[in-house]
């Protein structure tokens, strides 16, 4: 039974957030929607400070409290380990969001079209258009507007229609094709593995064995596929800092 | 027993059963960890289940206004 | 056949409408437009119009005065069937003339509620399909949607259908433009000892049935917040006790403000006497006494030895960003409770006084939903993100104000169709044989 997973280990991730990049190209998400995400986190008064980061995407969790509470099934487990959002079924009561424990949820608070309008591209650019042939953001990845799995429902990609969740989806449209997130690829030091965490020839499990692991909120019982190696759990003397500007502004946007 | 209390009572065991069949067998699974999860086994099972329990209070209505007929 | 009834107007102000039903009214049907350009903007624009933002990165909230509402109606609507049910299984025969209004006011706020989760959706049509095709069990939202705003709203109608067709059957014989009406309405109706005897039957075994149903209904959306172990405020096993209780509490404060305009509004002061005003303001007095407890228990229990979330999320609600809130809600439950104890002992019950009671406890029920809502979202987050702010947007408050218009318009435009007080058994009738 494959189980995908997802390895962080904190030794060697350097805040670059080459990950966090790659997964808004990959994915297409708009302002302000950091599927990945990576936090800058700060221990102790100055001079004595502690600097660390902390890759955090979804957790994929086998136990998800987001599936649990979905009223209409938008919100899914598959077999084979990844939580997914069905775009077309999603009615945007944003529930998933709030039961998370870790706040990986999005909602299309805009239409998708105004959805980019802070990035600092002039999409209508008429020297852009026979490369990009009008797509917004400048380069839509075609994957997206598939079906995917073997559930064939539209789980891949990022803002489809206002009013919907979307989250990280481990890169659905890459797995199914044997390859792994955009993120875990992009990763310059290695910081990130992907795979299946039941088969113990599998490249993650060698690179967790024999290393001291925790998984974030464990306490919770949500039971992520998130394995971080190579550190220790954000204390809550940790603050973040470095906090993402917000790009929907509060008030009318 | 006259045939207006027939009616009645099968109109709340027909919506009782209505309610309790749509909720456990035809609804989605109580689980989390597949997608059979998170599809209902019969599409509409919850407008089933709204009926059975505006069939089971209607009978109030019919019970109050239908016309006396000894059986 | 004519009776001396027949040309006299219809009563309880049925069909004559007068200057202040319109002034009323106009005022309302502002309320409402006002609150439909709300819905108008959100829907063009998206949600980005209101001023929720998603929790964690964004730094915002997810949920705000939508669900606070939400909340809110469907606690409303708790207490109209309550009362009324209540009225029958015991047959408080002083409290006959609360009755009908209370579940009219159950209907209104059901509705009411049902519209402000619609507001609330990313995608309200495909809500609506989908609830009725889709919805799981396993999620609290389903008990919301399917014994709530479905089953509850059409039991209520039926109670309201079924103790009110009497009262339909008398309008009958007055001439008036809605005498058709009236006929449909009673379907038939006979006033015989027999006829009596079954109604009694049907409102007593309806009442029966519909109070169990309610409390599955109210502790279901209890569920919605109590069961979120990844939301500090909310886990907890007091949430769907307390939901059930504060909607007590709101709805019978809504009943006396509602019960002192309409009997003033009617001249039907000794119709609604004041031994029915009594009664409400010792039921509320004792749901609020339980809340307040639930409140203190709870405070107690987060302060003696918290997880640091919940630390946090305390801080900020009893001498932080929300202690304003906090203090002006638990000062807005507990006034009016010492008012209604000093009533209570000293046996005078004072009609305005209840109604002020009756005003300030809803304002603080209001307020304890925003802070049930809002403060868990940007002050209780498990991982290290930064606190969040949320501030409602003027398309919010258009929305509440509309809403809030719709229920009084849909109460007054009731009001002119059908006696909101329930008619007295008039002499004549007796005379009735079988």
């Amino acid at each position: 039974m494959t189980r995908y997973a997802m390895a962080v280990d904190l030794s060697r991730c350097q805040g670059c957030r080459a990950c966090v990049e790659a997964c808004k190209i990959e994915n297409n998400t708009p302002s302000a929607v950091f599927w990945m995400y990576v936090f800058r986190l700060e221990q102790g008064e100055y001079p004595n400070t502690d600097i660390s980061f902390l890759p955090r995407p979804c957790q994929h969790c086998e136990n998800p409290p987001c599936v649990k509470v979905c009223p209409v099934g938008a919100r899914f487990k598959r077999d084979d380990g990844l939580v997914l959002t069905d775009y077309e079924r999603c009615i945007g009561c944003r529930y998933c969001e709030v039961a998370c424990p870790y706040g990986v949820n999005f909602f299309n608070w805009r239409h998708p079209d105004e959805a980019f309008a802070d990035y600092q591209v002039a999409f209508d650019d008429p020297d852009l258009e026979p490369i990009t042939g009008g797509a917004i953001p400048a380069y839509k990845n075609p994957d997206h507007d598939e079906l995917q799995g073997e559930e064939q429902r539209l789980t891949a990609g990022s803002s489809h229609f206002k009013g919907v969740m979307e989250k990280c989806t481990f890169c659905v449209q890459r797995v199914d094709k044997g390859r792994v997130p955009a993120c875990v690829e992009t990763c310059p030091v290695g910081a990130l593995q992907f795979g299946d965490i039941e088969d113990s020839e599998s490249p993650i499990s060698q690179f967790v064995s024999t290393k001291k692991q925790f998984k974030l909120l464990e306490e919770l019982g949500t039971d992520p596929s998130v394995i971080y190696v190579g550190g220790t759990p954000p204390t809550h003397e940790a603050r973040e800092i470095e906090r993402p500007l917000t790009g929907v502004s509060h008030g009318n946007a | 027993m006259t045939r207006r209390d027939i009616v009645t009572i099968s109109m709340i065991a027909v919506g009782v059963v209505l309610m309790v069949v749509s909720y456990f067998f035809w609804a989605a699974p109580w689980c989390a960890n597949a997608v059979e999860c998170s599809n209902p086994r019969l599409e509409w099972s919850p407008a089933i289940f709204v009926m059975g329990v505006i069939l089971a209070f209607s009978s109030a209505v019919y019970y109050e206004v239908a016309k006396d007929k000894e059986e | 056949m004519a009776t001396p009834e027949t040309k006299k107007p219809l009563p309880m102000g049925v069909g004559s409408i007068g200057a202040g039903w319109l002034a009323f009214m106009g005022i309302a049907v502002v309320g409402i437009i006002f609150g439909l350009v709300g819905v108008l903007v959100e829907q063009q624009q998206g949600m980005v119009s209101t001023g929720m933002r998603n929790l964690g990165t964004m730094q915002g909230a997810t949920w705000g005065v939508y669900i606070s509402l939400v909340v809110y109606f469907v606690g409303v609507s708790f207490a109209g069937i309550t009362v009324a049910a209540l009225i029958r299984l015991f047959n408080l025969d002083y409290l006959k003339g609360v009755a009908r209004m209370a579940e009219v006011m159950t209907v209104v706020a059901l509705v009411l509620g049902a519209a402000a989760i619609i507001v609330d959706l990313g995608q309200p049509l495909r809500g609506i399909v989908n609830l009725f095709r889709y919805a799981r069990p396993q999620s609290p939202f389903f008990g919301t949607f399917a014994l709530v705003i479905s089953g509850y709203l059409y039991a209520s109608l039926v109670y309201l259908y079924v103790t009110s067709r009497p009262d339909a059957a008398v309008l009958t014989e007055y001439r008036s433009k809605l005498r058709g009406f009236f006929r449909f309405w009673a379907a038939g109706y006979v006033d015989t000892p027999d006829q009596r005897e079954r109604d009694r039957r049907t409102t007593f075994w309806l009442a029966l049935a519909i109070l169990p149903l309610l409390v599955v209904a109210h502790s279901s959306l209890g569920f919605v917040f109590g069961l979120q172990v990844g939301r500090p405020g909310w886990f907890g096993t007091l949430q769907a006790p307390a939901f059930v209780v504060l909607a007590g509490v709101s709805g019978i404060g809504h009943l006396l403000v509602m019960a002192a305009i309409i009997r003033k509004v009617l001249n039907a002061e000794e119709r609604v006497g004041k031994r029915a005003f009594a009664w409400l303001g010792r039921f509320m007095m004792v749901l609020l006494f339980v809340y307040l407890y639930f409140i203190v228990v709870e405070i107690l229990t987060t302060m003696y030895q918290p997880s640091i979330a919940e630390q946090e999320l305390s801080e900020a609600l009893l001498t932080g960003r929300y202690a304003w809130l906090f203090w002006g809600s638990s000062a807005a439950l507990v006034i009016p409770l010492i008012g209604l104890g000093w009533m209570a002992v000293t046996r005078t019950w004072r009609v305005s006084w209840l109604v002020v009671a009756g005003i300030v406890v809803n304002v603080g029920a209001l307020g304890k939903r925003l802070l049930i809502v809002v403060p868990s979202q940007t002050d209780g987050q498990l991982l290290p993100y930064g606190t969040g702010t949320y501030f409602p947007t003027w398309v919010e408050l258009s929305v509440a104000v509309g809403l809030f218009s719709l229920g009084a318009a849909l109460v007054a435009i009731f009001m002119k169709v059908f006696p909101i007080i329930e008619l007295e058994e008039s002499p004549e009738r007796e005379e009735v044989s079988v």
